[in-house]
């Protein structure tokens, strides 16, 4: 149809094309700070030529489509990091706060109270009788076990913060299944004409690098548009328009495990598989490292426990007992001691003796030799005890927990020496410590409630010295506090450490830890960034460039105006020619 | 590259906030002076610092034991070198009294000064130093030295040639100072058959004879037997033989045998007291400072002046061994001073790695953060000029 109707139907279509420019223009330039947007851009194409004597004629533009510009490759790479720059990111964030408890680069951190316990036991040798020095020990110890404890009560509740992070954490990665799903099927439908639905596209789009962020899986588009969702180990979150779900559960051993829930009511244990993500770095933090750190503070606390109480109950305060309760007990008094399943440090007794020296009231003393074997019950123990002049010994019952009650006669009083069998230490018997973890460590205070003696109600039984072959225990002795102190510099702790050592080197692990995570976060941030760039650099829109296409398909606009005016008077001109 | 909105304001928002990171991190080493505040900032450093901090910690502790050591010593050492200053001095008065030309009289009058010596000799055995008695061992709350209820001793004899004459004491004495009786033969003969007469004053008057028997009392409660070894041999007294029984309040050891001992080091440790019963004495033996002295005022009351010599010997003897303890002392001393400033240096080298590796470097640090301030000034400045530019300014 070439002549001047020809003309003004090419002069239409321009008008409207340029339009359609201007439209979009205006849709970029609208959704220049939309997250995930891609700047869209219109196709023009000449149109199919026409027939014309002088060989075909061009017939004006068309619009093809409008497209967005985006590349599948380097929004796969941006995905892909982002799954590990999410994981670091998390790892990172728990590891600080996990740090956090244990921050030495400050004034009163743990090692200066591991020192200030030991330093206190040095004090108390110079001045054995010293009620201040004692009391200042005790302050030292419940200052340590204090820091101790709530070091663990602090991993504890991170671990549990952790755990209610991980639900919602699965709601929403169900949820960007769900949406991706959803986006697939509405995409579908949109694209039936065979035209892109760009905007759901770039949703789609957003949704999977949120989903990367959360949990790693691997994505591919299938031909009739759709973007099918994998986990790493091929289980499938997102098939077409259907996505499947994952749950999570605590198992018996106190760890997560994740479901995934697939088509016929199938769950699988997919927990080892998770890689990379927001969620693998909580499962990771929450049953791998927060329990390794438990483990060592655990170790540094019962070692601690176990060294000061062996020393100790060798010893001597200023004072002899009159009443001691263990402080550990077991469920059946008729099973053996050795390797006694209820007691944390039973698989420390050994085949030995220990003395029990009975005063009377005029200061007379006589010693009893106990052995202990592997024959050696709590019930054998207390009639042995028993059986000396001057004390009783009973089993002290409560509920299941049986525990030695050793009491002495009217005017007489007790004291300990020289157990080679650990038996005293396991049970908690003239010991200065209670527990055996970080969570449980605390000053021995074992039947304050029944008026037996521990040092946590008389400071003057702290051990300073021994009692002699002859029974003496002058007040002066302070070669038991002595050893005690020593400990504090003897490789006597957990991995043949000092117990200051074994904690700077479980500091310096959980430092390097954190700092590793932040180098990797640190590394993904720059690969992230950099993808970012490029994608941005490919999709993301300038606001110049708009401006220009904007005033560029105005002129046009303008020019094919004028086209429509020329075709106009052309035609004036020709109905002129009648007249 | 084609330089998008999203990555203009991106980059000026991701630069900013790293120099802000850096500056705030610059400005918390400043204002807490340490280099690190997170122990992921330099987990091995931070490690080390723990181990210098402990071992500075522990050297800390170390001297303060050297000082306790060095109290214990210094009023050890004190009291001993008292001790041995009045060793000399009686001494002096031995040697001198141990001359023949000084008369019963004088030689009482210089039993008192014994006397005087020893009660001064006592009362600083029983020195106390922060409520501590230093010369009791591990029994601090004890006194080293008591001075006992009289005690009426055997009797020294000095025999004529030929005498085969030996007695015992015994009895409870009820006087109430200590004294020596002299007991002298007047007429020799078998027991019940010679007769003896006594001197309370070291030989200036004597009592009436009287006939020695079995059991005989000499006054204030104390009894001698003269022939205790009958029968046979029967003991046959020769006139002129002599022997002197004292009585006085001897000086007993209450403490133990223990030594306090000190931990100075690692695996270090050093003995800070010694035992009464070895440096001065009340436990018998030849080097008993009390034994000696009350030895000495015996045989001053009995006026013997060979004895006295024998005695002063003995007191060279004591004080010989007294100035080996208090030359040990003084070398545990000087081995105090020595750790202390072996100690004191090693503080100052820990004191200074620690401030190398974990205190903030001001200077450094202050020039970072000017440098920073800088470039974050920079930054924005580039910044608003980035963001000002647009295509809409020219429309």
């Amino acid at each position: 149809m070439s002549g001047i109707l020809g003309l003004m139907d090419i002069a239409k279509r321009a008008l409207a094309a340029e339009q359609l420019g201007v439209e979009v223009t205006s849709h970029n330039i609208s959704n220049v700070n939309t997250p995930g947007y891609s700047r869209q851009i219109v196709q023009f194409e000449t149109s199919t030529p026409i027939p014309s004597p002088y060989g075909p004629l061009g017939y004006g533009v068309t619009v093809t489509g409008i497209e967005r510009a985006f590349n599948p490759f380097v929004t796969s790479r941006l995905d892909a990091n982002t799954s590990l720059l999410a994981e670091n990111k998390s790892t990172k964030t728990a590891l600080d706060q996990i740090a956090s408890y244990f921050n030495e680069t400050q004034d009163s951190g743990m090692s200066q109270l591991i020192s200030g316990f030991f330093n206190a036991w040095g004090t108390l040798s110079d001045n054995p009788s010293g009620a201040g020095e004692r009391q200042a020990l005790i302050t030292q110890a419940q200052n340590l076990a204090d820091a101790l404890n709530s070091r663990a009560d602090q991993l504890v509740q991170n671990r549990t913060a952790i755990t209610q992070e991980i639900g919602p954490t699965i709601t929403e990665i169900n949820n960007y299944s769900s949406e991706i799903a959803q986006l697939n099927k509405e995409i579908i439908s949109s694209e039936v004409n065979g035209q892109q639905a760009n905007d759901l596209r770039d949703q789609r789009n957003s949704a999977l690098n949120k989903l990367s962020g959360l949990i790693g899986v691997s994505y591919y588009t299938t031909g009739d548009g759709t973007i099918n969702v994998t986990l790493p180990n091929g289980d499938s979150l997102v098939e077409g328009v259907n996505s499947w779900t994952l749950s999570s559960q605590i198992s018996a051993s106190d760890t997560v495990e994740v479901l995934w829930n697939g088509p016929g009511g199938t769950s699988v244990d997919i927990t080892s598989s998770i890689a990379g993500g927001k969620l693998s770095s909580l499962i990771n933090v929450r049953d791998t490292l927060i329990p390794q750190y438990q483990t060592e503070l655990d170790d540094l606390a019962k070692e601690l426990v176990a060294q000061v109480n062996m020393q100790h109950s060798q010893g001597v305060g200023l004072d002899l007992l009159s009443k001691v309760l263990s402080s550990n007990y077991v469920n059946n008094a008729d099973v053996v001691l050795e390797n006694n399943p209820d007691l944390a440090f039973g698989d420390r007794i050994t085949n030995g003796t220990f003395v029990v020296h009975v005063e009377d009231s005029t200061g007379a003393s006589t010693a009893t030799t106990i052995t202990i074997d592997g024959t050696t019950t709590l019930n054998s123990l207390a009639a042995d005890l028993d059986a000396i002049a001057g004390i009783s010994a009973t089993v002290d019952t409560s509920g299941s927990e049986n525990r030695l009650l050793i009491t002495g006669d009217a005017g007489f009083t007790f004291g300990f020496s020289e157990d080679d069998s650990n038996v005293l230490m396991a049970l908690g018997i003239n010991t200065f410590f209670k527990g055996d973890s970080a969570w449980t460590i605390g000053i021995n205070d074992s039947g304050t409630s029944i008026g037996a003696d521990n040092v946590a109600n008389n400071s003057d039984l702290i051990a300073t010295g021994q009692i002699d072959a002859t029974g003496a225990h002058p007040p002066g002795d302070n070669s038991n506090s002595l050893l005690l102190a020593d400990l504090g510099d003897q490789p006597v702790g957990p991995d043949g450490l000092t117990f200051s050592d074994a904690y700077q080197q479980m500091v310096t692990n959980m430092g390097l830890d954190a700092e590793q995570a932040g180098n990797q976060q640190t590394y993904y941030q720059g690969l992230v960034d950099q993808f970012q760039q490029m994608r941005d650099s490919v999709s993301g829109v300038s606001l110049d460039e708009e401006l220009a296409n904007l005033i560029k398909y105005q002129r046009a606009y303008q020019a094919a105006a004028k086209m429509v005016t020329t075709a106009d008077e052309m035609l004036q001109t020709l109905l002129t020619l009648k007249t | 590259m084609r330089v998008s909105m999203p990555t203009i304001f991106g980059n000026i928002q991701s630069q900013l906030q790293r120099i802000t990171s850096e500056m705030q991190y610059t400005n918390a080493t400043i204002a807490t002076g340490r280099k690190y505040q997170e122990i992921s900032d330099n987990p091995v450093d931070v490690g080390a610092l723990m181990g210098l901090n402990t071992e500075s910690s522990q050297v800390a502790q170390y001297k303060s034991n050297l000082n306790t050591a060095n109290s214990w010593l210094s009023v050890t050492e004190t009291t001993l070198t008292n001790i041995n200053t009045l060793v000399s001095s009686t001494a002096a008065l031995a040697e001198q009294m141990a001359t023949g030309t000084y008369t019963a009289s004088q030689r009482a009058a210089a039993a008192q000064q014994v006397q005087q010596y020893l009660d001064e000799f006592v009362q600083m055995g029983n020195t106390r130093y922060q409520g501590h008695y230093i010369l009791s061992g591990y029994k601090i709350d004890t006194e080293p030295f008591t001075t006992g209820v009289f005690a009426i001793q055997p009797p020294v004899m000095n025999l004529q040639t030929g005498s085969t004459g030996a007695a015992t004491s015994s009895g409870t004495y009820t006087g109430t100072s200590s004294t020596t009786y002299m007991v002298q033969i007047v007429s020799g003969g078998a027991t019940g058959t010679a007769t003896y007469q006594i001197s309370q004053d070291g030989g200036q008057t004597w009592s009436t004879a009287a006939t020695t028997s079995t059991d005989e009392n000499l006054g204030n409660g104390v009894h001698v037997n003269f022939d205790p070894t009958s029968p046979p041999p029967a003991t046959n007294w020769v006139a002129g033989d002599r022997f002197t029984i004292s009585v006085y309040q001897p000086i007993s050891y209450q403490g133990d045998n223990n030594t306090l001992e000190l931990g100075i080091g690692r695996n270090s440790r050093m003995a800070v007291s010694q035992v009464g019963s070895q440096v001065v004495g009340g436990a018998g033996g030849q080097n008993d400072l009390f034994q000696i002295m009350a030895h000495l005022k015996s045989d001053l009351e009995a006026n013997d002046a060979g004895e006295v010599g024998a005695r002063m010997q003995e007191l060279k003897d004591y004080q010989s061994q007294l100035t080996s303890t208090l030359a040990g002392l003084g070398a545990a001393l000087n081995r105090v001073e020595v750790k202390q400033n072996a100690y004191d240096t090693l503080t100052d080298q820990l004191t200074k790695n620690i401030a190398n590796k974990g205190d903030t470097d001001l200077v450094a640090a202050a020039t970072t953060l000017a440098n920073q301030q800088l470039a974050y000034q920079a930054a924005l400045q580039a910044a608003s000029m980035v963001m000002g530019m647009s295509l809409l300014d020219f429309m």
